[in-house]
């Protein structure tokens, strides 16, 4: 497993490097409304999803196609879009970008003439899950996500299982957070964040590049949770003092 | 890549070919007896056509007649204008004569109907297309469009477009980039006052539904996204952008081009296209797809859209909303800040311009939403536009920095006002009665509405990241189990490390670099000079001081006064005439305004 440090430019976002040429020159182009290509997406959204892989901006192309072709929605790409967008990153727009090109669940249901309830109960839970996500509240999380509600259930058991390790890329992103916090942090309190027995913490940790100490894992500085004071101090170019200096020749 | 014309579907010609033909079958036995029916229908049809005809023809002449001398002289000057492909006095008529007429003429009703006039210019087609083309736009723009006005006029358009897109070669026809871009960018607007206006089925009359029911294809999104992609596609314009960043010469860029793109009329629509399909992607949420469109194009200071004061407030305006979408604030922030300084420079020479008041709308959103994003991303930027949005928003600004629920409703009301009029892509099923009856029973969510509740939820999940950030400010290091006690309604230290953690998130974010090519790349960049780092417990709080800037105000005022030294050297010694007392020219010489110059020159001219 890499390293937990955070991602320095966003290249890899919006052009991931395991995309494939025929889906760069699709969503570049304006085959990207040709309902003809939606199973091939699908498919790509799949191999994502088995390889453990994530290409945001070929998934938000899959909900276009729905949104101009609503007889063509699939609840269970839909899902798995989302589930991809909430694993992938704690901060970032993703699963907010998704939703804004989702109706209403039962006005998606409504134009395929499904009653398969699903993506109607996993949409608010979703939705919810992501809010405890971006706000930190990991132990929350995980208490809902292992929770017994009929949501939880079903996302555990339909969906979850075709993802190549979710809790996983799930720990793996709520490490980032704290490795932007803490330069060291109880190993009691990363197993209620990471939702770990406390016997397994360590090995976790220690798989992600951070050191076991004692009670405590140590992380290496990573730039944001090694800060300094710093002083700006104004810095004049060369250029901007042309003006002067040619007027000073004369 | 999709072959262009298989791309540009033929609704339009199938839907005008449907209206004109009735469909009927083709019986093969009974076919004599048919077409001698057919003969005589069309016979006696075309006897009544002509006694219409002449009727109709008597009856536009005199109404030809009722039509003031000076617009029908205007009319016969521009078309003749067009025909030579004059650029400038095409420029001048479109510009000013056609707006004086306007305001002489029609400012209560519309201009003559293309039929009426079009004995003044030989029926030429492509004219009167260009001609229905200003007059519904003036509809629009003075008047309350009807049905009819909104069909005929996206039916007049796409005539336009197909006329452009589907001619035996490029065209030869040349208009003013004003034109072209006013244009597009009236292509876009009706697009979406229709899909607004047709978003609600309510308070609409019998005549409408029906309307509304049989036209699925007038400006539906799919064939205002299929006439601008098309235009991209025929003028090439994305491989010309590419070569021209690359450095090619002008001569390999033209050979790209083709034999559309060259044309300075299509490379022109081509390249408003993508300003345009900017707007519509973000006016249909889609803020990625939005930024990735304009991948090729530049826009700096000396950009092509710079050339047009609405094209530029427009795109970047959308730029901007794309990027608050994406909670990339400081890009955001910045964006609306260069082309709200663009834009008060410009200001003195634009005010004649009929699209000012609405440009000026939009600087004033972009004012509220800076307000908006400079509260979630607080930092320095530019004094002089803050200091606008301050006094603008004085009050707004106070409630949204004091936090809590009546921060939110303020964000809400600065975003509901500020925001695009966001647009669904699919109209309610007018086609299916029952359909309709059950969608106006349970309205689904609109478009901004769906848009504003994503907004808030990015305001909520930092909602106390600006309490905890002013009582860090007061410590250099303190332990997380006494911020607890002074933070209200919380309840542990777990809870206090998760709302730290959401502190250093939302001090961090990605924004695009200086030698980053496309608006979607960035960096990790740190938008607060308050920072910190935990160790287990203890929270050690750093702050980056910034030393006051002076050398910026020096410079400037040195140049200034060099050129204040300049002007003065540069000037004529005053003359002085006897008659003048020499107190009252004594203040002149030390005006450094160039009156002070001005004046003994003209003494100087009437003394010889």
């Amino acid at each position: 497993m890499a390293v937990a440090v955070p991602k320095k430019n966003l290249s890899d976002w919006h052009s991931p490097s395991t995309r494939p040429e025929v889906i760069h020159e699709l969503i570049h182009g304006v085959d990207r409304y040709n309902p003809t290509n939606l199973p091939f997406m699908e498919e790509y959204l799949l191999s994502q999803i088995k390889e453990g892989q994530y290409d945001l901006f070929a998934n938000l192309a899959i909900l276009k196609l729905y949104q101009f072709n609503p007889q063509h929605s699939n609840p269970d790409i839909i899902v798995h879009i989302l589930v991809k967008a909430l694993s992938a990153t704690v901060h970032g727009p993703d699963f907010g970008l998704s939703l804004g090109l989702l109706r209403e669940p039962s006005a998606i249901l409504h134009d395929i003439e499904s009653d398969d309830e699903a993506l109607t109960i996993l949409i608010p839970f979703l939705t919810n899950l992501h809010e405890l996500v971006r706000t930190c509240q990991f132990t929350k999380f995980w208490k809902e996500f292992n929770g017994e509600s009929e949501a939880a259930s079903i996302l555990k058991t339909r969906y979850l299982p075709s993802h190549a390790s979710p809790l996983d890329s799930l720990r793996f992103q709520f490490s980032l957070s704290i490795a932007s916090c803490f330069s060291t942090i109880s190993l009691t309190q990363l197993s209620r964040w990471l939702d770990l027995p406390s016997g397994q913490v360590s090995q976790y940790v220690e798989q992600i590049g951070w050191s076991v100490e004692g009670e405590k894992a140590v992380i290496p500085k990573n730039g944001d949770n090694d800060v300094k004071a710093g002083v700006v101090r104004e810095n004049v170019q060369l250029s901007q003092l042309t003006k002067l200096v040619a007027a000073a020749a004369y | 890549m999709a072959d262009p014309t298989a791309f540009y579907e033929p609704t339009e010609d199938e839907l005008l070919s449907s209206l004109a033909v009735p469909v009927q079958s083709y019986n093969p036995e009974s076919d004599a007896d048919e077409y001698r029916r057919l003969q005589e229908l069309e016979q006696h049809a075309y006897a009544q056509q002509q006694l219409m005809v002449a009727e109709q023809e008597q009856e536009q002449m005199q109404a030809l007649e009722q039509v003031p001398e000076d617009v029908k002289r205007f009319l016969v000057l521009f078309h003749q204008a067009i025909l030579e492909n004059d650029l400038p006095t095409i420029t001048n008529m479109y510009e000013s004569g056609w707006n004086k007429l306007t305001q002489a003429h029609y400012s209560q009703n519309e201009w003559p109907e293309a039929e009426l006039i079009s004995p003044l210019v030989g029926n030429d087609q492509v004219f009167l297309t260009l001609y229905r083309e200003l007059y519904f736009r003036h509809v629009y723009a003075k008047l309350q469009p009807t049905i009819d006005d909104r069909f005929q006029s996206y039916e007049n358009i796409c005539e336009l477009f197909n006329y452009l897109l589907n001619s035996d070669g490029p065209v030869p026809l040349d208009l003013p980039i004003q034109w072209l871009w006013d244009m597009l960018d009236e292509f876009v607007y009706q697009f979406s006052n229709f899909s607004t206006w047709r978003a609600n089925p309510k308070n609409k009359n019998e005549e409408e539904l029906e309307a509304l029911s049989e036209a699925q294809n007038i400006w539906s999104s799919y064939s205002v996204l299929n006439v601008l992609y098309s235009l991209v596609q025929k003028s090439q314009i994305n491989e010309q952008l590419k070569a021209e960043k690359q450095g090619k010469s002008a001569e390999e860029v033209q050979e790209l081009a083709g034999e559309y793109g060259s044309k300075p009329l299509y490379r022109n629509l081509g390249y408003f296209s993508l300003i345009c399909l900017l707007r519509v992607h973000v006016l249909l949420g889609d803020p990625t797809l939005a930024l990735q469109t304009m991948e090729n194009v530049d826009l700096s200071g000396g950009a092509f859209l710079t050339r047009i004061t609405a094209c530029h407030v427009t795109t970047y305006y959308h730029v901007g909303c794309a990027y608050m979408a994406l909670g990339r604030w400081p890009d955001a922030i910045k964006t609306f800040i260069s082309v709200l300084i663009f834009f008060i420079r410009m200001k003195q020479y634009h005010t004649r311009s009929y699209q000012y008041g609405s440009i000026t709308k939009q600087c004033e959103r972009m004012y509220a939403l800076l307000a908006i994003c400079t509260t979630l991303s607080p930092g320095p930027s530019d004094e002089s536009i803050m200091s606008i949005v301050k006094e603008h928003y004085a009050d707004q600004l106070a409630v949204l920095q004091r936090g809590g629920d009546e921060a939110l409703e303020t964000f809400k009301d600065l975003f509901l006002s500020a925001s695009p009029k966001y647009l669904n892509v699919n109209p309610p099923p007018y086609e299916d009665p029952s359909a309709l009856e059950s969608y106006l029973a349970n309205p689904p969510i609109d478009a901004t509405q769906r848009h504003l509740e994503l907004f808030l939820s990015d305001v909520v999940a930092v909602k106390g990241v600006s309490n905890i950030r002013n009582l860090l400010k007061l410590y250099t290091s303190i332990d997380a189990s006494k911020l607890v006690t002074f933070s209200e309604g919380e309840t542990g230290e777990e809870e206090i490390l998760q709302q730290l953690m959401v502190l250093k998130a939302a001090s961090r974010t990605y924004a695009k670099g200086v030698n980053q090519e496309t608006l979607l790349d960035g960096e990790r960049i740190v938008t607060n000079n308050l920072d910190f780092t935990i160790d287990g417990s203890m929270v050690h709080v750093e702050e980056t001081t910034s030393h006051r800037r002076f050398a910026g105000f020096f410079i400037r005022n040195a140049e200034h006064a060099q050129r204040v030294f300049n002007t003065i050297k540069s000037s004529p010694l005053p003359i002085q005439r006897k008659p003048v007392p020499s107190t009252a020219s004594a203040p002149q010489t030390t005006d450094k305004k160039a009156g002070g110059a001005w004046q003994p020159k003209r003494a100087r001219v009437a003394a010889q």
